[in-house]
């Protein structure tokens, strides 16, 4: 791509410095990555229980699903997504593409239910 | 309710009301014993019912019960391990072993759909047995704070087993 029209170089610098200012700016109002970029959730399938059982994310936010009980869990919903066995100490991660109310239990353990918000 | 649920609720109660000649509820050493024989017996009814079971819905349960049930047995070995705790033998976990092999004996006997029925219906008193006996006796009297938190970590799996239990019971019986 060497080309001789434009000024490549310092274009590409002028698009750095615009990030740097966003990143600055969204660092400045206590994000801990850029505004706007997708975030990673954590639930914990620990005493037979989701932990937190309800939990608020954004669309294309990941959730993930770790396993901290002796025995296998699943994270089901009717049609959406389902983790199949995740064994313990594994995790099974998703990626929220739609928005709305996801209930979601475990297979294996009637009464373990969990809620996803996608907003 | 069979003998061997009869002879395992026994020696459980028996904790409970202070009817042995113990002063106190069972030591931490003997619940280590009562709550590692309590799983094996369950692993051992689950290891038969995969062989014999008629109904797919049981079969699949029986897995499970191996499954979950070994789980909960490596946790508690690996804890009382760390813990230096030495398992210790007594009348419960004797009685809870002679029920679970009075149980085995007894589902051996039987083919098909009353083979299905005989041992979902112990597990459904068992687990409710083994419910019992964590919040009466076992919970109550552990004393390490971990063997603690293991057995009420444990307890909801337990429920969930027993709710289990009793929904393939009731289709059963249909």
């Amino acid at each position: 791509m060497i080309g001789p029209r434009a000024n490549p170089v310092s274009s590409v610098s002028r698009v750095a410095a615009k990030a740097a200012v966003v990143l600055c700016i969204a660092a400045a109002a206590g994000f801990a990555i850029p505004a706007g970029a997708a975030k990673t959730y954590t639930i914990a399938m620990d005493g037979t229980r989701f932990v937190p059982d309800t939990v608020t994310i954004q669309r294309g936010d990941r959730v993930v699903w770790v396993n901290k009980d002796p025995f296998p869990h699943t994270a089901t919903t009717d049609g959406t997504f389902d983790s199949k066995s995740v064994a313990p100490g594994h995790s099974w991660s998703y990626v929220a593409r739609k928005a709305g109310e996801i209930p979601y239990v475990c297979t294996l353990h009637p009464g373990m239910k969990g809620t996803l918000l996608v907003q | 309710m069979n003998i061997a649920a009869v002879a395992m609720c026994s020696a459980l109660a028996l904790w409970t009301s202070g009817a042995l000649a113990q002063p106190a509820g069972p030591t931490d050493p003997q619940i280590a014993a009562i709550v590692v024989t309590a799983n094996q017996v369950d692993i051992d009814a689950g290891k038969l019912a995969t062989a014999k079971a008629h109904a797919k819905e049981v079969k699949a349960f029986a897995e499970q019960m191996i499954t979950d049930h070994t789980g909960v047995n490596k946790q508690a070995t690996e804890l009382v391990t760390k813990l230096k705790v030495k398992p210790e033998q007594n009348e419960t976990s004797k009685s809870i072993k002679q029920g679970g092999d009075d149980n085995l004996a007894q589902l051996k006997k039987l083919k098909g759909a009353e083979f299905d029925r005989a041992y979902i219906d112990h597990e459904v008193t068992y687990h409710q047995t083994v419910i019992d006996a964590l919040d009466k006796t076992l919970v109550p009297n552990a004393k390490n704070e971990e063997l603690k938190a293991l057995l009420i970590k444990v307890r909801p799996a337990f429920v969930a087993h027993l709710e289990h239990a009793k929904s393939i019971q009731a289709k059963l019986e249909k």
